[in-house]
């Protein structure tokens, strides 16, 4: 487990970096609208980094020929949903604060000023992603395709915490107050939710034998 | 019993058409291009329908294990990307000639395309299990899963949308239509409605048919 | 303003096109499985198609 997840952090690691040069050779040198882009690039990173990362939650398992011992596995399976969500949810936090420190410096914006607010949308918004994440990865572990399957089905059910994230880090960059975008955070709050909850009522139909 | 419910579909159709074309009148502002509203909407609504069918059929596979619940959300998921895709398409042909423009980003659009791709990928997931226990298990939770997230999709792009943005330019349907547009698209919901209902018996018909022949 | 009769018929054309595509794979899958399994009712060579 631990393995898994250093091997997974260094890969993502390097990943965030290289996303910085895409995102610098796809919008050129102009500053003005690198700022301008700036959270929703900041958010297409994390979901980039998210779908890899996430994608490799059950790769361990699968690999190994695990899968049937969790499938055997007494007691409560949400269990493992749980701590594989937590999990990931460390890890992306982990990659979100290291684009953050690059974005900081390779495109000299200021990030410190809005770090609070900013901190809070991510958790809100990681929680989100890392939630479905984790439930599809378990999903799609045991089908074909499921390099492409695993994006496909994430990602359209994504749409509201990537609207709501990139509107609210959009807001707190401009220096708004929290209270400008309460909606934005009550609706993330309402999607982690219901997210969670989904997740931890319906994983144990996957890990059925 | 299926055969009457056809028959039934087909009446609905015609009669859908008359309201539509006879009685329904030329709209003042949009001319008659708007009578592809009478297509366009109903759809959508039929759309909403067949999602919720697949979330109850879901919920019910998932607590009984009933294969029929697992056939009715599998048909009806794949009548609801039916009638979604109709729904874009019509109301792209629409918004051509009215907006100016093939698709615009706005509220609406963006939600039913959201909805078509969640779905869409339901059906990728059944298509790629074979075993048809599994097959059936997961696209339950994924069914009440996408379901699920219909409303906070439609919170968030609306939000996305409206807020800090000039409302849209023209809307299908004002707050305050003409009576008569508004019998002629119920009429021409319950069409597509019965349209819908009959080729619902029948998926699930042939899905029994296909657990069979594979048995 | 125009009529742009041409988009209305595109659109009811499209909408025709895709129910009626959707109901006859339908009914060929059906004919096709029935016949192919033996015993079933429908599997007699002289049945008829109805619009059932």
């Amino acid at each position: 487990m631990e393995h898994r997840s250093k091997e997974t952090l260094n890969a993502l690691v390097f990943f965030a970096l290289l996303l910085l040069f895409v995102f610098q050779f796809a919008l050129g040198p102009d500053r003005e609208r690198l700022a301008a882009a700036l959270p929703g690039l900041l958010w297409l990173g994390f979901v980039l980094a998210g779908l890899l990362g996430l994608g490799r939650t059950f790769v361990l398992e699968r690999e190994n020929d695990c899968w049937d011992a969790l499938l055997l596995a007494p007691g409560d399976k949400s269990a493992i949903y749980v701590g594989k969500l937590a999990v990931n949810v460390l890890l992306m936090l982990v990659v979100e604060v290291l684009l953050l420190v690059l974005f900081t410096f390779f495109f000299n914006v200021d990030l410190v000023g809005p770090l609070p607010a900013l901190a809070l949308v991510m958790a809100l918004g990681t929680l989100g992603l890392a939630a479905v994440g984790t439930l599809f990865a378990a999903m799609t572990a045991q089908v074909r395709a499921r390099e492409l399957l695993f994006p496909v089905l994430l990602l359209p059910v994504q749409v509201p915490v990537l609207l709501a994230t990139v509107k609210a880090t959009e807001a707190v960059l401009l220096g708004e107050p929290l209270s400008a975008v309460a909606h934005w955070l009550k609706l993330l709050a309402a999607a982690d939710v219901v997210y969670v909850a989904a997740g931890v009522l319906t994983f144990d139909f996957l890990l059925e034998s | 019993m299926t055969r009457a419910l056809g028959w039934l579909a087909v009446v609905g159709l015609v009669a859908g058409l008359v309201m539509g074309f006879a009685v329904a009148p030329r709209e003042v502002t949009q001319g008659n291009v708007q009578r592809i509203m009478y297509v366009h909407v109903p759809s959508v609504w039929v759309a909403y329908v067949a999602f919720a069918v697949v979330f109850v059929a879901s919920i019910v596979y998932l607590a009984r294990r009933a294969e029929g619940a697992d056939h009715v959300a599998h048909a009806s998921a794949e009548l609801g990307v039916l009638f979604t895709g109709l729904t874009i398409a019509t109301g792209s042909i629409w918004g051509k000639p009215t907006w100016g423009a093939w698709w615009t980003w706005d509220a609406r659009l963006t939600s039913v395309a959201v909805l078509f791709v969640m779905y869409l990928g339901y059906l990728l997931l059944r298509g790629m299990i074979d075993e048809p226990e599994r097959a059936a298990r997961y696209a339950a939770v994924l069914g009440v899963v996408a379901a699920l997230n219909i409303p906070l999709v439609h919170f968030s792009v609306y939000w996305w949308r409206t807020l800090h943005q000039p409302p849209s330019l023209m809307k299908p349907g004002g707050s305050s239509m003409p009576r008569v547009i508004v019998w002629a698209l119920l009429v021409n919901f319950a069409a597509f409605a019965l349209v819908y209902l009959y080729f619902l018996a029948r998926r699930v018909r042939l899905l029994r048919l296909e657990a069979e022949a594979a048995a | 303003m125009p009529d742009n009769w041409g988009f209305v018929l595109a659109a009811y054309g499209l909408a025709a096109l895709v129910l009626f595509a959707y109901w006859r794979r339908l009914i060929r899958r059906e004919k096709e499985l029935s016949a192919s399994m033996p015993g079933h009712p429908m599997s007699a060579p002289a049945s008829r198609t109805s619009l059932e």
